[in-house]
């Protein structure tokens, strides 16, 4: 076997981004079965069912509310405080969430991904989604307490949809281009868990950006996940509204996007044989 | 052993259904010796060490209609053929293509999910595998008559025994309408009654038109559906054609390693109580122990052509 036998004729992952695209688009159905299949497996496995997308952020909000206004009672973030952290805190659950699973998608679906050719980002695609309906399904924890608070919403609240579209489109391209790299490299599981803690600390959930020494500050622009925060929130605390920094979230977000989708459509191969 | 392009039919008028040319696979055999920069960046063409080629530059084309039988030892790229074509391996080199839907009669239990009722699941899986929700409806109540899940429709799919499991799985992905059908050894589970009814499904599906490529170590399956045959040995296609001349080589080529093995074995066995008259002292202890390892692998080396050439054993014996 010379090394000129080896000239590739033909590989799919030559394939154009558009022609990738399309045949996602085409399976849009199938995703969506695979996301109600997601949510029903959710919600039917264990007895409080529903209760529980309500009851964890509820939990996790409570722990920190007491520790930043009755431990150290110099405040964080905007008041009403628990309704800054509750907003907060619902969309970084989707986001670590999804992080943590679409990595793993692969692996989770091999079964699948070995047994049916569909195309192979749909496996990313159904953990971001499924992920983001949950987001949805939480807010109403967040409704409830802009009623006991009697807080209402100004007219950025119409960026939600915006936020959750820039959250979609980086949380897809981090799916992407970890979920084939996790496969080659089983220890990169480990670190994306240490990532997403440090993640959590180095965003604005618990604390608001304005509270931060201005020489750091920088990094929760650069930060997408910061960015998107306080767009999350300028539709209850109109001043935290910036465009500037929503644009570089969306530019942010799509490079990340673009490089994923590179990385997925390059190791989708290899990945494939190893799982 | 010379490539045989023997067309089992030489319709060569129509165009082929699948046509795979020059196709071929590599696996690595170590996990070591890789960084992540060089899959990205760097072409991936050639041989590396640590790895083989699972398939090399098979060619072959089916017409509408066809079975085929894929004949090979373990581990010579029968299923990797199969998983090519059913678009789940991608190929290094070389292409596949197939012209019409797949029913992937492989892993056929993936689709379905321990905690969903069996009727959650057998809608799932057939809108997975891309029925529309009328076409689930149509079909569902066969499914279920063929499966003989009547009674289970409600029941958690992970309370099923595995033999329900594949009844059900096979059930849902035989009433696709694809003109594809792969078939790689899913029966082996199941009991006997039950296996004669999916043999008689595939019959039915083959009479309806459909392409079948079916992987079997069992001569009497592959005669009974098969009237073409592909010979796999080391990733190569040796040999393609019709289905009993392929199956006499097979039969051939192993009782040539069964010879071999015996005569090596009885080999062996000479040497041994040769030595044992030279020098009994020597034979057993533990400065020998190398050696005897050594001799035990090549046992078991020479052991494996024994179940492959078996070839008219039934499931019940896996």
């Amino acid at each position: 076997m010379g090394p000129n036998e080896d000239v590739p004729l033909n590989r799919s992952d030559q394939r154009s981004p558009i022609a990738r695209a399309r045949a996602v688009w085409r399976v849009r159905k199938i995703l969506w079965l695979l996301v109600v299949r997601d949510l029903k497996v959710t919600y039917a496995g264990s007895a409080l069912g529903y209760v529980w997308t309500v009851l964890d952020p509820l939990l996790m909000c409570s722990v920190y509310w007491f520790v930043f206004t009755q431990v150290f009672p110099r405040g964080a973030g905007e008041e009403p405080y628990i309704i800054f952290l509750v907003a907060g805190v619902l969309a970084w659950n989707w986001f670590t969430s999804s992080v943590n699973e679409s990595a793993k998608a692969l692996r989770a679906s091999r079964k699948l991904v070995k047994s049916t050719d569909l195309p192979r980002e749909i496996w990313i695609l159904q953990v971001v989604m499924s992920k983001g309906c949950e987001y949805v399904m939480s807010l109403p924890v967040l409704v409830a307490f802009m009623l006991i608070y009697q807080k209402s919403v100004n007219i950025y609240i119409l960026t939600l949809p915006l936020a959750m579209a820039i959250q979609f489109v980086l949380l897809t391209g981090i799916g992407l281009l970890l979920a084939p790299l996790i496969v080659l490299v089983r220890d990169l599981e480990r670190l994306i868990k240490v990532m997403l803690r440090l993640g959590f600390y180095a965003s604005p959930v618990l604390y608001s950006v304005d509270r931060v020494p201005e020489s750091y500050q920088w990094i929760y622009v650069v930060n997408p996940m910061g960015d998107l925060l306080q767009l999350y929130r300028s539709g209850i605390f109109g001043d935290l509204m910036n465009w500037g920094h929503v644009g570089i979230a969306a530019a942010f977000s799509t490079a990340v996007f673009a490089l994923g989708w590179f990385v997925f459509a390059r190791l989708e191969r290899t990945a494939l044989k190893e799982i | 052993m010379p490539t045989q392009t023997t067309g089992a039919t030489d319709s060569a008028l129509a165009e082929p259904v699948i046509s795979v040319d020059g196709l071929s696979v590599r696996f690595h055999k170590s996990r070591r010796n890789r960084s992540v920069r060089d899959l990205l960046f760097k072409g991936q063409s050639g041989v590396r060490a640590g790895e083989f080629w699972a398939l090399r530059r098979v060619t072959f084309d089916v017409q509408h209609g066809e079975a085929i039988g894929v004949i090979g030892r373990n581990g010579q790229g029968k299923s990797t053929l199969l998983k090519a074509l059913a678009g789940v391996l991608m190929p290094d080199d070389g292409t596949v293509e197939v012209r019409g839907g797949v029913a992937p009669l492989i892993e056929i239990t993936g689709g379905f999910v321990g905690d969903l009722t069996v009727r959650d699941n057998i809608t799932l899986t057939a809108g997975l595998h891309g029925m529309n929700k009328e076409q689930v409806a149509g079909c569902f109540d066969d499914i279920v008559e063929f499966a003989e899940i009547e009674n289970f429709l409600d029941a958690p799919y992970k309370h099923l025994s595995s033999g329900m499991r594949v009844r059900v799985a096979f059930a849902v992905v035989s009433r696709l309408e694809e003109p594809i059908l792969l078939v790689d050894e899913v029966l082996a589970v199941g009991d006997r009654a039950f296996r004669e009814k999916c043999w008689e499904r595939i019959e039915e599906l083959i009479d309806d038109g459909r392409t079948l490529f079916l992987v079997s170590h069992n001569a009497r399956d592959l005669k009974r559906f098969c009237s073409r045959g592909l010979y796999m040995q080391e990733g190569k296609l040796i040999m393609d054609a019709p289905i009993a001349e392929v199956l006499e080589q097979y039969h051939a080529d192993s009782d040539e390693a069964a010879e071999l093995r015996r005569e090596q074995v009885s080999k062996r066995k000479e040497d041994r109580e040769r030595a044992i008259a030279d020098d009994p002292s020597t034979v057993g202890e533990s400065n020998d122990g190398t050696s005897s390892r050594e001799t035990r692998n090549k046992d078991k080396k020479a052991e494996r052509p024994r179940r492959v050439d078996d070839d008219d054993d039934d499931y019940d014996t896996y």
